[in-house]
């Protein structure tokens, strides 16, 4: 009897940013993605939430440190500056905890992680990292140096044009393609070119589809409906590719073992955008020192309370904020009449606002001193921004999609425990890759 | 920091780590955004001086080709690094006058060390006669007399002699010294901005 050498045990974690549980479950039982329909079979695709506010920025670190920024330190795509109204942009190097990259490494793992996210500009990790969004210049996306070289020879996109997408549409799909198949290539070459037990990579075109275009997927009448299924077809096979060929080379016993699959937030169409700092004018916490503000840096003495993309709440508070006259004594009663008047928020009726959250009830950890003091949800539909130029709290842009924080998804071989959230992924990943 | 070629050559006998010293340190320099290029004396014995033996002329054949190659390479502004033995200092000397930014890393071991290591199983073959003109057995190596940089890899481990090789090119103002940026420039951020704003989320 022949007897077989250990296999060296792999894992692989695919990303689809933005895409829907509800979604995907329709697009798998509709036909359209049948790769991930052979997934929903074999393992357990289970609804996720995210931690809040619901962008990439966020859920992005929460995943790859398993922590809530109260613990990682990103907040946002833009925080205010410690003592400041004006905003900075937090980066990879700025992140406060350490990755699963990182603790793979003390086991002596080696990953290969592409396009991924809120790790710009990249820095050393046990293996291969190309970052993705907000990456903006190649050289400084890539570790170790040396694979800059290789991506550029496959002609590497980190993301598509994104202003002219916005605007074109017939171009949006050529890119969404062209960034696709340059995803592919890079994936062929580290898999087949680099020592790694970990690989992961992850699509980011279905985010940029979603928001452009949301309203074209179920819409069959709409010009891009067939184009952008088309879109979600080719990322299936972009999937079932991977995973066919994770299977052969994995060292698993089990089919889908070592497989993970995941979005880091959901999408919705968008009905209203809903602009919290006009709110806050309007409802007597927030003025500015001029009358037509650019920024919250012409907030007035004042002000009780202004909001940060998306629509981080803070109270101008005495000793935090420059212009801060909110003193903790009166920062409960705020706090109370901010959550009263946006909880009876509606619309043609229909309540705006699921959920007004409190800096403790979603974060915690040593860095949560640079937490808002509310984070309000919307209900699906009510997008929450924090532009201080319109004049109206409700309006609408040429976006059609949104995100969700309750509507994310995982896949894994074996079935997860209810209320499944973002920050227990790296755990749960981590025990069947070391 | 304006980026300015040199030259830094490795020197040292066979199986002193010249090599893996050489990778190490391309891969530090390449992080920091210089253009580098490694010439080794395996390699390079396989094309640019294919067909010459180790004689002491074809030796000094060799190492001047190296060095006329360092040359080019160091006046367009990039860094060479060669990892050649290159065993004889007059040669070492005429290519230290020529090129000018010129940098000696002499990768320094005990024989005895290298016997044992062995890597390539050249001293064993050296010591029973099979090659022939094998420097440190049965050709001379001449040590350098003034390296800028000495490394004893019979003692300090890999990372230990690549520091000190690459903190004694920041000392010398040859390559820049590691980023540590924590924020974007004005013109990152403006770009940065600009994507935020086109996916709406600022």
């Amino acid at each position: 009897m022949a007897l077989f050498g250990r296999r060296r045990k792999r894992t692989l974690v695919v990303g689809l940013d933005g895409v829907p549980h509800s979604l995907i479950t329709r697009l798998a039982a509709a036909g359209t993605m049948p790769n991930v329909a052979r997934l929903v079979d074999l393992g357990s695709l289970a609804r996720m939430k995210v931690t809040l506010p619901e962008i990439s920025a966020v859920s992005w670190p929460s995943f790859m440190t398993g922590t809530n920024p109260g613990t990682h330190g990103i907040y946002g795509f833009v925080d205010p500056k410690p003592g400041s109204y004006d905003i900075r942009f937090p980066n990879f190097r700025d992140l406060g905890a350490p990755t699963i990259w990182d603790k793979l490494g003390e086991k002596k793992k080696r990953s290969v992680v592409l396009n991924q996210p809120s790790t710009y500009p990249a820095r050393e990790i046990p293996g291969v990292l190309v970052s993705g969004f907000v990456a903006i210049s190649l050289p400084k996306a890539v570790y170790p140096r040396r694979a800059l070289a290789d991506l550029e020879k496959l002609d590497y996109r980190i993301d598509i044009d994104t202003a002219r997408a916005r605007e074109d549409h017939d171009y949006l799909m050529e890119d969404l393609a062209a960034t696709l198949e340059s995803r592919r290539r890079a994936v062929d070459h580290f898999w087949a070119n680099e020592d790694w037990d970990y690989f992961q990579v992850v699509v980011t075109g279905t985010d940029r589809l979603m928001h452009y275009i949301w309203s074209a997927i179920d819409d069959p009448s709409h010009a891009y409906h067939d184009a952008t299924l088309d879109y979600y077809r080719s990322v299936d096979t972009f999937i079932g590719d991977l995973y066919d060929r994770f299977t052969r080379e994995s060292g698993r016993a089990e089919p889908g073992e070592g497989f993970f699959m995941l979005s880091d937030h959901g999408f919705c169409g968008i009905e209203q955008e809903v602009r919290v700092n006009r709110w806050l004018v309007e409802n007597g916490f927030l003025s500015f020192e001029t009358d037509a503000p650019r920024s919250i840096e012409e907030i007035a003495p004042n002000a009780k309370a202004f909001a940060v993309a998306p629509a981080r709440i803070f109270l101008n508070r005495r000793g935090r904020f420059p212009k801060g006259r909110v003193d903790d004594a009166s920062a409960r009663a705020i706090m109370d009449e901010v959550e009263a008047g946006l909880s009876e928020l509606t619309h043609e009726g229909r309540p705006v606002i699921e959920h007004v959250f409190e800096r403790d009830e979603v974060y915690s950890g040593p860095r949560i001193d640079g937490a808002p003091d509310l984070v309000p949800v919307g209900h699906h539909g009510f997008d929450l921004k924090d532009t201080v130029r319109e004049a109206e709290v409700f309006g609408r842009t040429n976006l059609t999609g949104m995100h969700t924080w309750d509507d994310a998804f995982f896949w894994s071989r074996r079935e997860q425990a209810p209320d499944l959230e973002i920050t227990k992924l790296a755990d749960i990943i981590l025990e069947e890759a070391v | 920091m304006a980026k300015k070629g040199f030259t830094l050559w490795f020197t040292g006998l066979s199986g002193a780590g010249k090599s893996t010293l050489a990778e190490r340190v391309q891969d530090e320099l390449l992080e920091r955004g210089l253009n580098v290029e490694i010439l080794d004396g395996d390699i390079i014995r396989t094309n640019l001086s294919k067909g010459l033996g180790f004689s002491k002329e074809d030796r000094d054949i060799n190492i001047r080709r190296v060095g006329f190659v360092c040359n080019l390479l160091t006046r367009n502004g990039a860094v060479a690094i060669a990892a050649c033995i290159s065993p004889y200092r007059k040669i070492r000397r005429e290519n230290r006058e020529m090129i000018g930014r010129f940098v000696e890393v002499y990768c320094k071991a005990p024989l005895e060390t290298l016997i044992e290591r062995d890597p390539k199983g050249l001293y064993k073959k050296a010591l029973a006669g099979e090659i022939k003109n094998f420097t440190g057995i049965s050709d001379p190596y001449e040590e350098p007399e003034n390296a800028e940089i000495v490394v004893d890899t019979g003692e300090e481990s890999i990372d230990e002699s690549v520091a000190k090789i690459v903190r004694t090119l920041e000392l010398m103002s040859l390559v820049p010294a590691s980023e540590s940026q924590t924020e974007y420039s004005e013109e990152e951020e403006e770009e940065i901005k600009k994507r935020l704003r086109d996916l709406g989320y600022i």
